[in-house]
């Protein structure tokens, strides 16, 4: 993967943003993604994960600061401009209406007027859902659902996806499918991903993660310098750190008064 | 085809080939307008029916949740109690309509928070004022001796009997309009109902979208409630039945459910003027008889998929 752009696709600059008549949630706040990332954005529940990506997504208006999508700023874009470039997808995805695999998936094309060159089937192909294009989104999989989302953000044609916690609530096979899926696409499709995270054993996986605390940035970087004993503790509030075994994997292990558990993940 | 026997059968049956005067005269300023009426409160009902089940996220909403009916019963009742027939046949349109008009907008002040509509709000102000206005309506029903009673009582129960030429063109302008606008906007309702966040990631302005679709929704249905009474059945079922015939896509589902609420509601009256004749059944109640038993047939014999 080769990229010539090297600015960032999204940048939030000096962003603070409170909910109406609460106090300031997040205070100068600044991130940014570059052409071809995949960032994990991990912190507790409520530290402020889903509310910065509501602000990448022009969802939410920030109080305070810019944020630029491609050098502009955000809030100038038209709507379906702004839909062809930038996609969100929230955490749950609650469809109570039988719309089939096919039909949600060619809802991706409703920001174009003249349609864009990929297909539903192409799409459906890459995400792996090739044969379910009949089927209803009620008996998909949980990660299917998941994959079917993912291939109508393809046929948007967004080249940075948003994504609130795409791994929640999935079984680890679902997980690593998933994520396996998303840098296959940064791979082929040139796509930049943001997302949010609360399972610190996902977050190894990454080659960016971003720590969060009540809508503070503790740390920025590869897993191994952000998630520090220290940050650690700090973000979530227990005693845990991540060591290495002897072939360099990573593992976190949970330290409390009462016993020592270790529980390892493969990097 | 429903339309042109629909014409020539009723309290008097006529054969299409040798119409007297009289009965020319029948058919053309009493069944042709009756029919038409029919089909525009049918088309109204299914359609918006299934804007609001989108709309509102509900499987279990229909028009009539709103409250618009309830505010046109009360009206058009307080109009016919009160024996003032201002406008003469129109008094009672008119009357449901005003009332229908006042409701939704009431519903749409209520239903208003932080610069949109929001889909909880506006279902439990419609309910609310809902039985505001049932208990209002009951109220003035209880305490009346008026001859007007039964008039008021079947209009309630979906009475096309006051259908008149000079009904049409204003019942076809609102209906139509409403409509047009919900057919225009269908990939909008579409993507609302995966959520407001999802929504308004593929492009859609959230509140501008939901508040031109409740604009639409406000003037089919009032407008048929003021053409006709209230007519159950149609706007709930119709559209479940057409999503179980011709899937969830709005913009096949909307138009759909209106061809299909039209030709049912003109089966139906058709059916209620006839069977027992002269006696006419209220349209509402013949819909209800024959549409739900064929609902929960489809509900038994089709895989029901999101309901």
């Amino acid at each position: 993967m080769s990229s010539v752009y090297r600015d960032p696709i999204l940048e939030l600059k000096d962003v603070g943003f409170r909910y109406s008549r609460g106090k300031d949630f997040i205070n100068n706040l600044n991130l940014s993604v570059r052409d071809g990332e995949i960032i994990g954005l991990l912190g507790a529940n409520g530290s402020g994960k889903s509310t910065i990506l509501k602000l990448a997504g022009g969802i939410l208006n920030p109080t305070d600061g810019l944020i630029t999508l491609w050098g502009n700023p955000l809030h100038l874009y038209k709507n379906k401009d702004r839909a062809k470039l930038l996609c969100y997808l929230p955490q749950i995805l609650d469809i109570n209406v039988p719309f089939r695999v096919r039909e949600l998936v060619g809802m991706g094309l409703y920001p174009y007027d003249v349609a864009p060159e990929i297909e539903v089937d192409e799409s459906l192909e890459m995400v792996g859902l090739k044969g379910k294009e009949e089927s209803y989104i009620k008996n998909l999989s949980g990660g299917e659902v998941r994959r079917t989302f993912i291939a109508m953000t393809l046929l948007q044609g967004a080249g940075l996806l948003l994504l609130d916690e795409p791994l929640a609530n999935l079984d680890i096979k679902y997980q690593i499918e998933i994520l396996g899926l998303l840098r296959d696409l940064r791979e082929k499709k040139d796509i930049s991903i943001i997302m949010a995270l609360h399972d610190i054993n996902m977050a190894l996986q990454f080659e960016k993660v971003i720590l969060i605390k009540d809508g503070k940035i503790l740390g920025s970087g590869g897993p191994e310098t952000v998630l520090t004993k220290e940050h650690l503790k700090e973000a979530f509030d227990v005693e845990i750190e991540i060591n290495r075994n002897y072939a360099g994997e990573s593992y976190i292990s949970y330290i409390n008064n009462y016993s020592q558990k270790n529980i390892r993940v493969i990097r | 085809m429903i339309f042109i026997v629909s014409l020539f059968i009723g309290p008097r049956a006529m054969s299409p080939f040798a119409l007297s005067d009289m009965e020319k005269e029948i058919i053309l300023s009493i069944r042709l307008p009756r029919v038409l009426i029919a089909i525009l409160i049918g088309m109204a009902l299914g359609a918006s029916g299934a804007l609001l089940q989108g709309l509102l996220k509900n499987p279990l909403a229909d028009p009539y949740i709103l409250g618009i009916s309830s505010g046109a019963s009360l009206s058009a009742a307080l109009g016919i109690m009160s024996g003032i027939y201002l406008f003469g046949k129109f008094t009672i349109p008119l009357m449901a309509f005003i009332g229908a008009i006042f409701v939704s907008t009431v519903v749409g002040i209520l239903g208003w928070r932080r610069g949109g509509l929001w889909p909880e709000r506006l279902l439990l102000a419609g309910i609310g004022l809902s039985f505001l206005f049932n208990a209002a309506l009951m109220f003035i029903m209880s305490v009346s001796t008026d001859e007007g009673l039964r008039r008021a009582v079947l209009w309630i129960f979906g009475d096309l009997s006051i259908a008149d030429w000079s009904l049409i063109p204003y019942g076809l302008a609102f209906i139509i309009a409403g409509l047009i606008i919900s057919i225009l906007r269908a990939k909008a309702l579409n993507a609302l109902i995966l959520g407001d966040e999802i929504a308004y990631s593929l492009g859609f302005s959230v509140y501008k979208e939901r508040f031109v679709l409740f604009i639409s929704i406000a003037l089919m249905t009032s407008a048929s409630v003021s053409l006709g009474g209230i007519i159950g059945f149609i706007g709930l079922l119709i559209p479940h039945i057409v999503r179980l015939l011709v899937g969830a896509d709005s913009r096949i589902l909307i138009p759909a459910s209106a061809l299909c609420g039209g030709g049912f509601l003109c089966i139906a009256d058709l059916i209620g003027k006839s069977i027992m004749a002269p006696m006419e059944i209220p349209s509402g109640i013949v819909t209800a008889i024959i549409g739900s038993p064929y609902f929960l047939y489809l509900l038994r014999r089709r895989d029901v998929l999101g309901i």
